[in-house]
């Protein structure tokens, strides 16, 4: 691997301890996968330090301790509590004081604590060819595949990026990855986030790592259901970038997604594919549940100013929970807005930094014993995205009821779950 | 001292390891198929199900995909249960990779010896990481 004066000058320690450990971490990783030499990047978004793991908050602890600044502009990730709402959520409070550990740790980097899976609603808005690299797939899908910009799916050493300022020049980096691999064809009715992350989440089974390219889209999609996509193709598949033409930088035509190159035959999805997806998260639609949530990934404003909309003046059943999951940043603009005032007024719990699967009630944590977290019991969870239904099956390890946005709000004001394929709209 | 065989392999993550072979003819993924408490194999993967990795040279053709993959190896780590080196046929996932250097835990992949025919289970390997060159020790069969 080619190395500039510079990167050699951080892996010789030239740079302080921190940037050259974070160099022989990038150097090693990209020999494994035969980078010829590394790019500059100009964002990364960055693993939180997570306190319901051992010894994982002390992992950006120790890069803090070592010197570390971000070379970058660094969002960070969720977390696994709320870090100022925590008691509604019933988080055990030693568990909070280390996730703040975490925070300070990151404010001491200069990183920007924003700890959602929705960094761009936040103001991180990477655009088109710029490197970059993520620790949530989430991200690394809508950059490459709505902003245009090159990610990898990263895990940890999306921190070491942000310290260098560089990431060894492999995957999305290069054009030849930046093509499409399947065809999609859709005539569905698609309506809503909830919908999109269905088609994601049934795409995703199919497109391996490929890059899928979607074809029939009656309107341009808006920038929640386009979140809302990726999310679904990041959680079935090991997807990272799709195209959508005259949507995802550069390609304007079908043509230009696949270079040039004859378009495979399509993969036709119906209505009934996406139905389909509905009922594998909803295998007893009769089943009791506990908690119902919307926001995943973090909600936007305008998803925001939506619940608002479907709630305003009225008030949930008893003993029903609706949590409303988003970053800190929107959580700020929503309250200024009036908008959480609203929410909270109509008996909703909003919540930032984390959301169900992230947070205590996650079976598959391993924290320290010492901090006494025991994930309370769960029946079930109604929930609007396909990819936290993916999450609560496998994390909360409890039922799932998966609906639309607004049936699993009126879910929550009538106590009864109220399906998608209601024959209403079917 | 018994003859050894030497098997060369490309090496992925420095280091050097020696433990009991644990051979698995499936995919791992470290994100499910692995208990983090006891390092106990509980995933469908017939040919090591209910096996621990804890301590073995985890030998596997590759890595199935999870984004998390890392915090799953490094929490193995933390909590001893973790296998003490990685050798796959195809190189590990990204996210894997990166999991192996920060618990320290050497990987070489792509060995000239095909991987059903390498070890058996509890054969005592040695593996010797040093940039891309990894060479594999075992007693003579």
């Amino acid at each position: 691997m080619r190395l500039s004066d510079h990167e050699q000058a951080m892996l010789d320690g030239r740079h302080g301890a921190a940037k050259q450990r974070a160099m022989a971490g990038l150097v090693q990783l990209g020999r494994a996968f035969d980078a010829p030499r590394m790019v500059e990047i100009g964002y990364a978004h960055i693993h939180a330090g997570m306190a319901l793991y051992l010894d994982d908050v002390e992992l950006i602890e120790d890069l803090a301790q070592l010197g570390a600044k971000m070379a970058v502009p660094a969002s960070v990730n969720v977390a696994n509590t709320d870090m100022k709402n925590w008691r509604q959520i019933g988080a055990p409070e030693k568990l909070v004081r280390l996730q703040r550990r975490a925070e300070s740790a990151h404010h001491k980097m200069g990183s920007n604590c924003a700890f959602t899976c929705t960094p761009y609603w936040a103001g991180h808005w990477p655009t088109w060819n710029t490197h970059m690299t993520s620790i949530e797939s989430t991200v690394t899908i809508f950059c490459n595949s709505v902003l245009g910009a090159r990610s990898n799916r990263d895990g940890f050493f999306a921190v070491y990026a942000a310290i260098t300022g560089r990431y060894p020049m492999f995957g999305y980096h290069l054009d030849v990855n930046r093509r499409g691999t399947i065809l999609v064809r859709t005539d569905a009715r698609l309506d809503g986030t909830s919908d999109f992350s269905a088609l994601g989440f049934h795409v995703g089974r199919m497109a391996g790592d490929g890059v899928p390219v979607f074809d029939g889209f009656a309107n341009r999609p808006s920038l929640d259901e386009l979140d809302a996509l990726g999310a679904g193709l990041a959680t079935s598949g090991g997807v990272s970038m799709f195209i959508v033409p005259g949507v995802t930088p550069p390609f304007a035509a079908l043509a230009d997604a696949f270079a040039g190159e004859r378009p495979p035959d399509p993969l036709v999805v119906s209505r009934a594919e996406i139905d389909a997806v509905y009922d594998y998260f909803c295998p007893s639609p009769a089943a009791k549940f506990d908690i119902v949530h919307v926001g995943c990934p973090h909600a936007s404003l305008e998803e925001m100013k939506h619940y608002a909309r479907l709630l305003s003046g009225k008030r949930i059943a008893d003993g029903t929970e609706l949590w409303i999951s988003t970053s800190r940043g929107v959580r700020r603009s929503a309250e200024e807005a009036g908008i959480v005032r609203e929410l909270e007024a109509a008996g909703a719990k909003v919540i930032s930094d984390t959301c169900p699967i992230s947070c205590h009630l996650a079976r598959t944590v391993s924290p320290d014993p010492a901090l006494g977290v025991v994930p309370p019991p769960i029946k079930a969870v109604v929930i609007d995205s396909a990819k936290q239904a993916k999450y609560v099956r496998d994390m909360i390890q409890c039922a799932t009821l998966l609906t639309g946005t607004e049936e699993a709000v009126e879910t929550a004001l009538t106590g009864r779950f109220v399906s998608r394929r209601a024959p209403a709209r079917v | 001292m018994p003859a050894e065989r030497e098997i060369a392999a490309r090496g992925i993550v420095e280091g050097t390891a020696r433990g009991p072979a644990l051979v698995a003819a499936e995919a791992i993924s470290f994100l499910g198929d692995v208990d983090i408490l006891s390092g106990t194999i509980v995933g469908d993967l017939p040919s090591v199900h209910g096996k621990s990795m804890r301590g073995t040279v985890l030998i596997f053709p590759y890595t199935r995909g999870s984004a998390g993959a890392w915090r799953f190896l490094h929490q193995l780590h933390k909590h001893g249960n973790a296998p003490v080196a990685l050798v796959t046929a195809s190189v590990p996932d990204p996210s894997v990779v990166q999991g192996a250097i920060l618990s320290r835990i050497p990987v070489a992949c792509a060995p000239a010896q095909d991987l059903a025919a390498l070890a058996s289970d509890g054969d005592m390997i040695e593996l010797v990481v040093s940039g891309e060159r990894a060479t594999l020790r075992l007693a003579r069969r």
